[in-house]
C-alpha cells in the first residue's frame, strides 16, 4: 500500500519538473547542462498511518547539440520528509523501515557453502494438510 | 539415523523427522555423541506431542476434545500462546487456526524444537554447531577454525545455485517459498497461495520467530512483504519477487 503511494507520488513529482529553457543555451557545437533540483510531493494520506509526504531529488542532464536537444532525469535521493507518526508503530517504521530497504536484481551465485536455507525440503506435511482442508473449506 | 564421516572435526548426524530431515553438524572436537543423542530425543518427542499426524499427540487430542488447552503439557502450552501472539504480530498471516476449526502449531513447532535443540548442544559445551531442520536452521561458532559458518540461500529459480551468501556465527536463518515442491504457503486472508513471490529469508537471533515470519511475510505476497519486513525489530530479511527482484532490509547480513 504504502509503495504503491509513494510511486505515485514520484510519478505527479517528476511530471511536474520544470522543462529546461533550451534558449538559455548557447549555439555551441555542444553544450551539457547539469542540474540537481528537489521536488516535493503532495501530502498523501495512508490509510490508517496519517499523513506521508516524499522528496525526490533530481538530476537533470540537458544536452545541446546544434538544434538538437537531449533531457536525461536521474532520480538522485528520496526522502520521506512527513510521515505517519501517529501511533508507536509507525514512528518505529518511520525511523527504520523506510529508508532502509534496498532493491536488487536476483542474480545466481555458484558459492562454497556449508549449509543451504530454501524452502526446498520444508514441504511440512502441515502444509499439505492446510492446503487440502483449504479446498475442502472453498467446496463445502 | 545417518552417521556421517568425513574428514572434517566432529561430528554429522541426519534423521527424518517432523516429515524433515535434520541435520546436525557439531565442528567441536569434543565428544558430543551423548548431546546429540539428547538432542535427536528431544526432537522425537517433539513430534510425539505436536504432530498432527499422530492420534495420540497432545495436538491431535485437543483438536478432537479429548484434552483441553489448559490441561495439556506445559510446553504445548507455551507454543500454542506464541502462536497467538504471532497472529497478532503478523496481522494474523501467521495462523495456527486452520480452516475446519481445528489447530496447527507446525509453523512455530520446528523453529521452537531447533531453538532448544541448539540449547541442548550450548549446556553441552559445544560452540560451534549447525542444526538444519529442512532449511531453516541455527548456526554458532565456525565451520572451522578460520571460517565462519557459510550458509547459501538458495535461488529459487536455479536449484542449483544461490541468490546470497550469509556467513554468520550465531545466527537463525529461516526461508519460507513457493518453489519447492508446490504452493505450500497459504495467505489466511484469501485462502490462497500468494502470487508474484518467491521466497522470504528471514535472519536473527531465534528461529521459531524467524520461521513465522518468514511464512507470514511470505504469505502476505509481493505488495505488503518486503515493507513488513523492514519493520521488523532484531530480524532482517530477503524477500524475492516473481519479476526477480530482491529486496533486503537495511542490515541483511549477506557478503
Amino acid at each position: 500500500m504504502r509503495k504503491s503511494i509513494i510511486i505515485i507520488l514520484l510519478t505527479v513529482a517528476a511530471l511536474a519538473l520544470p522543462i529546461v529553457d533550451a534558449t538559455a543555451a548557447t549555439r555551441a557545437a555542444t553544450r551539457k547542462v547539469v542540474v540537481s533540483k528537489r521536488f516535493t510531493g503532495s501530502l498523501a494520506s495512508v490509510q490508517q498511518w496519517g499523513s506521508l509526504q516524499v522528496t525526490i531529488v533530481v538530476r537533470k542532464t540537458t544536452t545541446i547539440s546544434g538544434t538538437k536537444k537531449k533531457v536525461t532525469r536521474h532520480l538522485t535521493a528520496v526522502s520521506v520528509p512527513t510521515y505517519p507518526n501517529h501511533t508507536n508503530r509507525s514512528v518505529y517504521i518511520n525511523q527504520t523501515a523506510l529508508p532502509i530497504l534496498k532493491a536488487e536484481a536476483l542474480r545466481a551465485q555458484s558459492a562454497n557453502v556449508n549449509m543451504v536455507s530454501g524452502a526446498t525440503d520444508s514441504s511440512d506435511a502441515f502444509a499439505q494438510s492446510l492446503q487440502s482442508a483449504i479446498l475442502k473449506a472453498k467446496q463445502a | 539415523m545417518t552417521v556421517i564421516t568425513s574428514g572434517l572435526p566432529g561430528v554429522r548426524r541426519v534423521e527424518q523427522i517432523m516429515g524433515l530431515p535434520v541435520v546436525v553438524d557439531v565442528r567441536d572436537e569434543e565428544e558430543a555423541g551423548a548431546a546429540l543423542d539428547k538432542l535427536f530425543d528431544w526432537l522425537r518427542w517433539v513430534d510425539a506431542t505436536f504432530s498432527t499426524f499422530k492420534e495420540d499427540s497432545d495436538i491431535s487430542r485437543i483438536n478432537r476434545g479429548r484434552l483441553r488447552r489448559e490441561d495439556a503439557q506445559p510446553q504445548v502450552r507455551q507454543v500454542l500462546e506464541h502462536c497467538e501472539l504471532l497472529r497478532h504480530e503478523t496481522d494474523g498471516y501467521f495462523d495456527m487456526h486452520t480452516p475446519n476449526g481445528s489447530i496447527d502449531p507446525s509453523g512455530l513447532v520446528k523453529g521452537w524444537s531447533v531453538d532448544r535443540a541448539a540449547a541442548i548442544l550450548d549446556d553441552a559445551g559445544l560452540r560451534n554447531y549447525a542444526v538444519n531442520a529442512g532449511g531453516d536452521m541455527r548456526v554458532l561458532g565456525r565451520a572451522v577454525p578460520e571460517l565462519a559458518w557459510s550458509v547459501g540461500i538458495q535461488h529459487p529459480l536455479n536449484r542449483q545455485q544461490v541468490a546470497a551468501v550469509i556467513e554468520a556465527t550465531d545466527l537463525a536463518i529461516a526461508t519460507s517459498g513457493a518453489y519447492s515442491r508446490g504452493d505450500h504457503v497459504w495467505n489466511p486472508h484469501s485462502a490462497r497461495a500468494p502470487a508474484g513471490i518467491l521466497s522470504v529469508t528471514v535472519v536473527g537471533p531465534e528461529l521459531a520467530t524467524a520461521d513465522a515470519y518468514a511464512t507470514a511475510a511470505f504469505a502476505m505476497g509481493p505488495d505488503r512483504a518486503p515493507h513488513w519486513t523492514a519493520r521488523l525489530q532484531g530480524y532482517d530479511a530477503m524477500t524475492i519477487l516473481a519479476d526477480e527482484t530482491v529486496f533486503k532490509t537495511g542490515g541483511f547480513p549477506d557478503e
